[in-house]
């Protein structure tokens, strides 16, 4: 028996206007990774994000999130959410935002208790659960978003670019807590356009203009190119592609 | 349909109000600002009209008509020469000249007597104020002497000869602030979530659109009461409105209003890019309401061919329906069709605008 998969897509093809975001995406990521999808800005990364989320509707093709075919409604609470613009409430306090997204997925309000106090203490703003996030910078609202995501303790993480501007130790420890979450069988999605940071992943994808260039671990996508970084091995690979097109 | 979610996103917007202080204040402070220009300008009848008197009449019946004129709403000035009070009204500087010529008492008796009124009749309320006088007093001095050519007997099934102007438009100014505050405050509410991509992460979890509406709606109708009871308070309080009716009965009106008004917020917010656009509705929301609803001018008063579009403001029945509740004392039994045309107004909007929400997240 195949193992369990996070997500898989087939034929994934996603269309605005002329613009195709996504274009003919097959994939299949199993549970309990960390999975990378890395690109420019205009690969389609948050593209297969929102409809992995059942935000928007495929134009063709296929998926399958948790074992659930699209649209995802009855696996959503076992999803948690980061979207790159972090959308949290900034009039709220952060504990009104954690509050609120909790009751959303069917938390309890005393595990939504405990469980923001846990989350709190992970991103370091345990101290701060009642201050509004209007007074917070970038990089506080982007952990209040983060800890709003993790706080239901999902099953399947999609994180839109999690670490932009937040500062290098704080970095290391997400790294760690997403290193423990996959030991506990949790699947984490990290977009990112940081190759050194994708390196840490166990598998990546890399898109380009909607196109899926490669699919494995690190280390298999540098062999595979005979580079020796994740940026030289995207780099091989788009021209690659530019010499088949 | 689940509740929690629908109750968490009603406590989320209640949250958000609570601490946006400013906003607050402008939810109670703009209908208070409007109630108290409406209720200076509008609240009592007009006064002090300067009208000169050229009496030369040789008798006393004229001195016993001024005299049934005297009080607030007529300042009557004493002319000598009837040719140079003409010119004070051309001039601008008298509203009228009343004159009584010199066989008044003779004539009054025989029913052929004459009153020659020169008037400035380009404002009609000053021109029937005037004339209002006029005759009231000489009923009143006809009636004295015993002359009086009929008597007409006043029966108010509802109001009173007490009833201002005031009065009559207070549940009307109600139900406008009730609009404006909401449907506008919703149209901005919609557009900062979409513009900050709220809308969108909170439909990343399994609340439904119907559900994100009906929250809103819960939580912007309960401002709208909060509001209201405000506005009503201080239309007691500042100008002694009379609320001939049951207070609950309104607030259940104003809460039909005010849900509907949010579908409708929610419906125009598609419209509008950021908030700047939002506030550009306000004179597409403000005019009609004000001009076709019966708020201020009686539907009678508005020309046939334009009255069908007064059927169609939601503000129409929300006004009719405060106005018999607060004037006549009504109950649902004479203003269940209001009722049943808000509830309509609110499944609609609301309905719509769920279908709308999620397309523009």
């Amino acid at each position: 028996m195949s193992p369990p998969l996070a997500f898989r897509t087939r034929g994934l093809t996603k269309r605005f206007g002329s613009i195709e975001a996504l274009r003919d995406l097959s994939i299949e990521v199993p549970r309990g990774v960390t999975f990378g999808l890395l690109g420019p800005n205009g690969a389609g990364k948050t593209t297969l994000l929102r409809l992995l989320l059942g935000l928007t509707r495929p134009t063709r093709g296929s998926a399958s999130v948790l074992g659930k075919p699209l649209p995802p409604g009855a696996v959503l609470p076992r999803i948690g959410y980061m979207p790159q613009d972090l959308a949290i409430y900034a009039d709220l306090t952060v504990e009104e935002n954690l509050a609120l997204f909790g009751r959303l997925v069917g938390m309890a309000d005393d595990r939504i208790a405990s469980r923001t106090a846990e989350v709190l203490a992970l991103v370091e703003l345990a101290g701060r659960r009642g201050e509004l996030v209007s007074k917070f910078s970038g990089g506080m609202r982007r952990r209040t978003s983060l800890a709003a995501a993790l706080l239901h303790d999902p099953d399947l993480l999609l994180l839109d670019e999690p670490t932009v501007g937040v500062d290098p130790e704080l970095r290391a420890t997400f790294w760690t807590y997403f290193g423990d979450l996959t030991a506990k069988g949790k699947t984490v999605v990290i977009t990112t356009h940081y190759m050194e940071e994708a390196a840490r992943c166990d598998l990546v994808a890399l898109l380009h203009h909607g196109r899926l260039l490669a699919r494995d671990a690190p280390a298999a996508v540098k062999a595979a190119t005979a580079t020796t970084n994740l940026e030289d091995a995207f780099l091989a690979l788009v021209r690659r592609q530019g010499v088949e097109a | 349909m689940n509740a929690r979610r629908v109750l968490a996103v009603a406590r989320k917007s209640l949250s958000q109000f609570r601490h946006d202080r400013r906003t607050l204040a402008f939810i109670v402070v703009m209908p208070l600002f409007m109630v108290g220009v409406f209720g200076y300008t509008f609240g009592g009848s007009v006064s002090h009209i300067r009208t000169l008197v050229a009496n030369e009449d040789a008798g006393a019946r004229a001195a016993e008509v001024l005299g049934n004129m005297e009080g607030d709403t007529l300042d009557l000035v004493v002319a000598t020469d009837l040719a140079a009070a003409r010119e004070q009204v051309r001039l601008g500087r008298a509203w009228a000249v009343l004159h009584f010529p010199a066989n008044f008492t003779a004539t009054v008796m025989t029913r052929n007597a004459t009153i020659g009124l020169v008037l400035d009749g380009t404002a009609p309320v000053i021109t029937a104020a005037i004339l209002g006088k006029l005759r009231a007093a000489i009923e009143a001095t006809l009636a004295t002497a015993g002359s009086a050519p009929l008597t007409i007997e006043r029966n108010y099934v509802y109001g009173s000869e007490e009833t201002r102007s005031i009065d009559a438009f207070a549940p009307g100014v109600v139900g406008l602030a009730v609009l404006m505050v909401t449907t506008l405050l919703s149209v901005i509410v919609l557009v900062r979530e979409r513009a900050g991509g709220l809308l969108e992460r909170l439909f990343a979890t399994p609340l439904r659109p119907s559900e994100f509406v009906l929250g809103h709606a819960l939580a912007l109708s309960l401002l709208a009461v909060l509001q209201s009871a405000v506005v009503l308070a201080a239309a007691v309080l500042l100008f002694q409105v009379q609320i001939a009716g049951n207070l609950a009965l309104a607030f259940v009106f104003l809460l039909l209003f005010a849900a509907g008004n949010q579908g409708l917020g929610i419906l125009m917010s598609s419209a509008a890019k950021n908030e700047l656009q939002a506030i550009q509705f306000i004179p597409l929301i403000l005019f009609p309401s004000l001009l076709l609803t019966g708020v201020f001018f009686p539907l009678e008063a508005i020309p046939p061919t334009v009255r069908p579009l007064s059927y169609a403001v939601p503000l129409t029945y929300a006004a009719d329906a405060l106005k018999g509740v607060m004037l006549r004392g009504w109950g649902l039994g004479e203003l269940w069709l209001d009722a049943v045309v808000l509830v309509v107004y609110d499944v609609l909007t609301l309905a719509a605008a769920a279908a709308m929400v999620r397309r523009q997240a």
